[in-house]
């Protein structure tokens, strides 16, 4: 009664009616894998509400900041719990994003006509880890004040505009004054628009584009309407993303900075390592060579190599990934309908090639917890390392190639046999009939 | 699928959703542990999706439905009115209009960072080195084997001028480089990292080395603090030290080359 004439109202206005039409009538086909990049939408939207409600607890001062976070958490339950699915959410909202885009890349849904959308879905990433690091770093505490240490000299080994930019992010060197002021304008304002922005063009290019599918028929789209089944399905997805997050934040306790103390600038944790999504970035610093080279009469620091030109080089590739992998196949035209991963042996390759060298460096990060726990020297542990990053990740995507291409042929042998003829029938009609093999 | 039980479910999980609710609300209200007040929420949470999941499920279509995709194919571009497409004209007059534009955008970022205090360390020579509670040391204050973190008197806290006071055994002593830079077996670095600016905190008394938690770089305290292990390249800045006539430590001068990790345009 309501719904009909809020829809009556706004069509007398503005014509709405043939839009609520193609929506409510818009047809989505249906995989447990297309929930992924919804759960992601659905921790961003718990991320924009609790960030709202924190921002009027938090100070972004230098000296304000670390006690104005955790005076909110020992205040009221709310309080606790706000920061709490806050930052569980984060956790979550990165996580679903690297699944999301896992699932995209091995069935090989970014392919034309869909490559701008990887790029913008991608970019979306970048943003979620920078917008995760720097909400990480506002409370100013000792862990994240050294993670900000950390960030500032990777900032300052970027070709000749480190220096500009250390200075301009700080208000001076670090730490400057300026910096938490800085670090918070952009983790509520510049960063989360610039995702909803991206989001919007994200849905709305899917909406336009329509939806991939598993099943094999090109010409349609085929699946279930939006009114009603996927409409609240959506909506439970939304609300078991809820229910999730929130039994996680009053469970587990995260990043309990009253434990650990304010950021004073020369003291420091032991261990100290980053949250988990950027811990890649953190065991490529511990492994980087130590060397120091010249290029052009300017020395380049030594943490140029792991810290600048190592992730521009694996986003470049994953950016142009659409484009690399039509040339791989030799492919110019579009596709609606996925594929498994067996199908594209080179690229399920390179996909896990990259996963496993994530992995390592991820489990590089710990490379001191790691040798106190296995007494084996660290030295010795960096050295394994330094091997096992490059060498390891190249075996497992060898494996993984030849694993695809031998299930890609036994599928295509097993439907070859199921086609083969084995032997002709006489029919009552006078005809014969085609005898095939039997198949468990 | 519309039978009965999926409807008497849906409506229990409503209900226990709107209860969970108020009962949240309540324990919030009355400061209870974050645990139920969480739990509770996340029954309102969990309720509200089976509820929502059985309607679906009730309402579920029976059947696939197709919807025809659109090809989206090039289509060669008409030409526009006015002859705009003319090379020449066109392309430069873009070009110089987003070069323009580019400049406008580009100089007033160049020009913030004119308003950088300047920094560098506060180590002077005669500066006493004092704890971070402001206490001066004299040259036999700290043990033999001992650690403190320094400052210059009047600047505890200083990022820049962080420092690290080492008082090495007497055997170690003798083989030591620069000799005269320490007094008394005292003898202090930069505490900040040359590699990404941790300060380096673990001192492995046994092997005479600083150690830094974050990357693992190791310096030889014996040696100049040169670096002996992990990702780090540069030693650790040294502060030339003396005792001033009431016997206290002071520094000689400033650290031996500059503190912090390297840029492309700052480096020892």
């Amino acid at each position: 009664m309501i719904v009909r004439r809020a829809a009556r109202f706004f069509d007398d206005r503005f014509g709405t009616n043939a839009a609520v039409r193609y929506v409510a009538t818009k047809v989505f086909p249906d995989h447990w894998s297309f929930y992924l990049g919804e759960f992601a939408l659905y921790a961003f939207l718990m991320l924009v509400a609790t960030g709202i409600w924190l921002t009027f607890v938090y100070d972004p001062s230098p000296a304000g900041a670390y006690r104005s976070v955790v005076e909110l958490a020992r205040a009221t339950p709310v309080g606790y719990l706000m920061r709490q699915v806050h930052h569980w959410s984060a956790v979550v909202f990165v996580a679903a994003i690297l699944l999301h885009m896992a699932r995209i890349f091995f069935t090989g849904a970014f392919r034309k006509p869909r490559e701008i959308n990887w790029v913008v879905g991608l970019s979306m990433l970048v943003l979620a880890s920078l917008t995760g690091f720097t909400g990480y770093s506002l409370p100013y505490d000792v862990l994240s004040g050294t993670g900000l240490r950390i960030a500032d000299a990777v900032l300052l080994a970027v070709p000749f505009a480190g220096g500009w930019l250390e200075n301009v992010f700080n208000g001076g060197q670090f730490p400057g004054p300026l910096l938490i002021s800085h670090l918070y304008t952009f983790h509520v304002y510049f960063l989360p628009i610039a995702i909803a922005g991206l989001l919007a063009a994200h849905l709305g290019m899917m909406i336009y584009q329509k939806h991939t599918q598993f099943v094999d028929e090109p010409a349609n789209v085929v699946g279930r309407r939006f009114w009603p089944d996927y409409f609240l399905r959506a909506l439970a997805a939304l609300a078991l993303t809820a229910g999730v997050v929130l039994v996680l934040a009053s469970t587990f306790e995260i990043n309990p900075i009253d434990e650990i103390g304010p950021y004073l600038g020369w003291t420091v944790p032991n261990p100290a390592t980053p949250d988990w999504y950027a811990a890649f970035l953190d065991g490529a610093l511990r492994l980087g060579p130590a060397i120091e080279l010249r290029l052009f009469g300017h020395p380049v620091p030594a943490l140029f190599w792991p810290g600048i030109v190592m992730p521009t080089i694996v986003l470049g590739v994953l950016l142009a990934w659409p484009w690399i992998d039509a040339w791989f196949a030799r492919d110019v035209e579009a596709h609606d309908v996925l594929v498994p991963a067996s199908r594209a042996p080179w690229r399920t390759g390179f996909g896990c090639a990259l996963i496993a060298a994530g992995t390592l460096l991820t489990l590089a990060a710990g490379d001191d917890q790691q040798s106190l726990a296995l007494h084996v020297p660290i030295g010795a542990l960096l050295v394994a390392y330094q091997i096992l990053v490059p060498f390891g990740s190249l075996a497992v995507g060898v494996l993984a190639f030849v694993f695809a291409r031998e299930t890609a042929i036994r599928r295509r042998d097993r439907a070859l046999e199921a086609e083969r003829v084995v032997g002709l029938r006489r029919n009552a009609a006078g005809g014969f009939d085609a005898e095939r093999p039997e198949i468990a | 699928m519309g039978d009965d039980l999926p409807r008497s479910l849906t409506r229990a999980a409503v209900v226990t959703a709107a209860l969970a609710a108020l009962g949240a609300a309540l324990a919030a209200f009355v400061h209870a542990s974050p645990a139920l007040v969480g739990g509770l929420a996340a029954l309102v949470a969990f309720a509200t999706a089976f509820a929502l999941a059985a309607t679906a499920r009730a309402l579920h279509a029976p059947d696939d439905v197709r919807e025809p995709r659109t090809v989206h194919a090039t289509r060669a571009l008409e030409p526009l009115p006015g002859d705009v497409t003319r090379r020449g004209v066109f392309d430069r007059f873009w070009l110089y209009a987003a070069g323009a534009f580019a400049v406008l955008g580009i100089v007033p970022f160049v020009a913030l960072a004119r308003n950088a205090a300047p920094s560098g360390t506060k180590w002077r020579a005669g500066a006493r080195l004092v704890t971070p509670d402001g206490v001066a040391l004299r040259a036999d204050d700290l043990a033999v084997g001992g650690v403190e973190t320094v400052f210059p008197e009047g600047h505890v806290s200083d990022y820049d001028s962080t420092t690290l006071l080492l008082r090495l055994p007497s055997d170690a002593v003798g083989g030591a480089d620069r000799r005269d830079w320490m007094h008394d077996g005292n003898v202090a670095f930069s505490k900040i990292c040359t590699h990404a600016g941790c300060p380096v905190a673990l001192y492995r008394q046994a092997s005479l080395e600083l150690y830094c938690p974050c990357h693992q770089s190791v310096f030889d305290v014996v040696h100049a603090a040169r670096p002996v292990s992990g990702p780090a390249t540069r030693a650790l800045p040294q502060l030339a030290l003396d005792v001033d006539p009431e016997g206290y430590l002071i520094a000689r001068g400033d650290f031996s080359g500059p503190i912090g990790p390297d840029s492309w345009g700052r480096t020892a």
